[in-house]
């Protein structure tokens, strides 16, 4: 039970704003390949249609990026998303970080490891090969940047499911030892969530009965939460925010591939977005080597899987 | 960093389009002039709006005040919420402390802080001297467990009394908790002694439901009056002790604000008052039908304090915004509703 983790918010986020950071620095023919600290994304190139009309997959990654991790990342968080710009539905399917599969190195571990063997390109082919589909980019982000853009944003208003309490949260962000612990307690009901709040909702999980089940599908109704905001950025927003994401992003998106999201973003309507969790009987609870994790039903999960994304070639 | 959270609103927000940063609720004027006073919480602090009049309770600082309730003398019980743990006071209307009735800071004098504890939604009981609260005592084995969750308790409101590892000293326990789902939350004491509540459970399913639970003593097993598809929880009851107000979601991400007639121990049809809002915390006028509530009037919007005349009659009015729109409430904070 390692404390800490997260979220892939930010990435959602990502998914959310990056359109419009993208069409920004297109309105004002900046093509930067950091938008300050180490926050990458690529160029864009000629070639590219600016207007993305076709169906494409993003997986989204998110890790604690604190002093525990020296820089060695797992990703707390993984959602693979397929969005169509021309139907404007997305699908997220989250993947447990306990999932038990054959990582890109070809040793077997938790999902979660993949990103720390090998980074991004690990995570997605790991992913790829264990899920069969395909994957067009990905998005990442570390728990701080998270905090820091959900709060430029003004936070974001979500229905609490239920009371999400936990007496062994992580004490990672507040500046002092990282290993311990604080009571969180997130009230249920409707409500304004600051940066801080909506990752304590997302990332507590001792004192729930579905731990990181429940986590995941909160961390996608803030996603959907996150909707909301597109409107608010601007060109004159980009140093901000890029100074909020610093080195906790990156992603292999380009301007030509994200800028048609801008439109959808805010039009996509709750019906139109399928959210998938993987409970059993997908996964079942096992011990192996060494350590709790859950055990794939890939008979179940991948002709699931199939039918939202992609297959791999 | 909980303190932080909560108290952080829109005024954080920094980008410059997003020039709306949320006004504290004394620089405004309340779009609706009601009668009696109504008390609100925002980022910490507890106003009561009387009429066009707006005023901050001279409450000491520190911590976050929230979920007001008001008692017959016109005075009010108080959560005063810190990161690891709450506390109940008794405040006069002007704010200044009668007592503190409970002292739970566990972090002061024992540096484990699951020992703390959690107070919230305090209800005066229909005798006027009890108080029905929500905490998160007993737990099975504090620092051995991450099991927390909140089951009802009622004390006497004649002395302070203390939350302990094994229950609440002098109090009586309503209700034990389906575990690791939050529990059982926002008691509603009843005139016939009953208490209606939240209470959330486990569905074996993958997911975590609330329904209004029905208890007619302390000891007695609980009724759900609605169904884990509904989805409802906040109930508010209307001063005539049958009308209640609720907030049911349907397992989406939207929510209704409805309304039912309890006849005895069962709840009537469900009517829809509004539908597919923000809404959380109902609350009912002292004396009649009258029903606060608040929401966002979208999205993205601040959570504003709204009314609804005679909700509970056969032509309700419509609903209408009290606090100006650019203030922006704690939304989990019911209003309190006083005629003086």
């Amino acid at each position: 039970m390692a404390a800490g983790f997260l979220i892939s918010i930010l990435t959602g986020v990502l998914l959310y704003f990056l359109p419009a950071l993208q069409v920004a620095l297109r309105d004002t023919g900046q093509v930067n390949t950091s938008l300050g600290g180490s926050a990458q994304l690529k160029p864009v190139s000629a070639s590219e249609n600016l207007s993305t009309t076709s169906p494409f997959t993003l997986l989204l990654l998110g890790s604690d990026s604190d002093s525990k991790f020296n820089g060695d990342y797992l990703t707390q968080s993984m959602i693979l998303t397929r969005v169509d710009p021309a139907t404007k539905h997305v699908t997220m399917l989250s993947i447990p970080r306990d999932l038990w599969v054959r990582l890109c190195t070809g040793a077997n571990g938790k999902i979660d490891q993949a990103f720390l063997h090998g980074g991004a390109q690990c995570a997605i082919q790991t992913v790829e090969r264990d899920l069969n589909v395909h994957i067009d980019y990905y998005a990442w982000i570390g728990l701080q940047g998270l905090v820091s853009v959900l709060n430029e944003l003004g936070g974001v208003n979500v229905i609490a499911n239920n009371p999400v309490m936990d007496d062994y949260y992580p004490a990672d962000l507040s500046g002092g030892n990282p290993y311990d612990y604080e009571r969180i307690l997130v009230l249920p009901g409707a409500q304004h969530m600051s940066g801080t709040l909506a990752l304590e909702y997302v990332r507590a999980r001792h004192d729930d009965a579905y731990g990181d089940f429940a986590r995941s599908q909160r961390q996608q109704q803030i996603l959907i939460a996150l909707r909301a905001k597109t409107k608010y950025v601007s060109i004159a927003d980009i140093p901000t925010l890029a100074t909020s994401l610093g080195a906790n992003f990156q992603t292999d998106m380009s301007i030509g591939q994200v800028s048609g999201l801008l439109p959808i973003a805010g039009s996509v309507p709750l019906s139109a977005i399928a959210q998938v969790v993987l409970l059993p009987p997908y996964t079942s609870s096992v011990y192996v080597g060494g350590q709790d994790a859950l055990m794939p039903n890939w008979a179940l999960i991948r002709p699931e899987v199939a039918k939202y994304f992609p297959v791999a070639s | 960093m909980l303190a932080s959270g909560l108290a952080a609103n829109r005024t954080l927000a920094v980008l410059q389009t997003h020039t709306t940063a949320a006004s504290i609720i004394t620089t405004t004027s309340p779009q609706v002039k009601l009668p009696g006073t109504i008390y609100v919480s925002q980022e910490g602090s507890i106003y009561a709006i009387s009429g066009a009049k707006v005023r901050r309770l001279a409450l000491p600082s520190g911590g976050v005040w929230t979920q007001p309730r008001v008692l017959a003398d016109g005075s009010l019980l108080v959560i005063r919420r810190f990161d690891q743990y709450s506390d109940l006071y008794h405040v006069s209307a002007s704010g200044h402390i009668l007592a503190q009735m409970t002292s739970d800071d566990q972090a002061t004098g024992n540096a484990t802080l699951q020992l703390d504890h959690w107070i919230l939604w305090p209800a005066i009981g229909p005798d006027g001297t009890t108080v029905y609260f929500a905490t998160d005592s007993p737990k099975p084995a504090p620092n051995k467990s991450y099991e927390v969750d909140f089951s009802l308790w009622s004390s006497p409101l004649s002395t302070p009394f203390t939350i302990g590892d094994t229950g609440v000293s002098g109090g009586t326990r309503w209700s034990v908790p389906d575990l690791y789902t939050g529990g059982d939350i926002e008691p509603v004491p009843l005139p016939d002694g009953g208490v209606l509540y939240s209470s959330y459970a486990n569905t074996g399913k993958g997911t975590v439901v609330t329904v209004l639970g029905l208890q007619t003593g302390p000891t007695s097993p609980m009724k759900a009056l609605t169904t884990p598809q509904q989805d409802c929880g906040a109930p508010a009851v209307a001063a005539d002790g049958v009308t209640v107000a609720m907030v049911c979601t349907n397992a989406g991400q939207t929510a209704n604000l409805e309304i039912a007639t309890l006849q005895g121990n069962t709840l009537g049809p469900l009517h829809v008052v509004v539908a597919n809002c923000l809404c959380n915390s109902p609350s009912w006028s002292s004396t009649g039908d009258d029903l606060l509530y608040m929401n966002a009037s979208n999205p993205d919007g601040n959570f504003g304090l709204w009314y609804i005349a005679d909700a509970g009659g056969v032509h309700p009015g419509t609903a209408r915004r009290v606090s100006d729109s650019s203030v922006d409430l704690d939304a989990t904070s019911a209003a309190a509703w006083s005629s003086r």
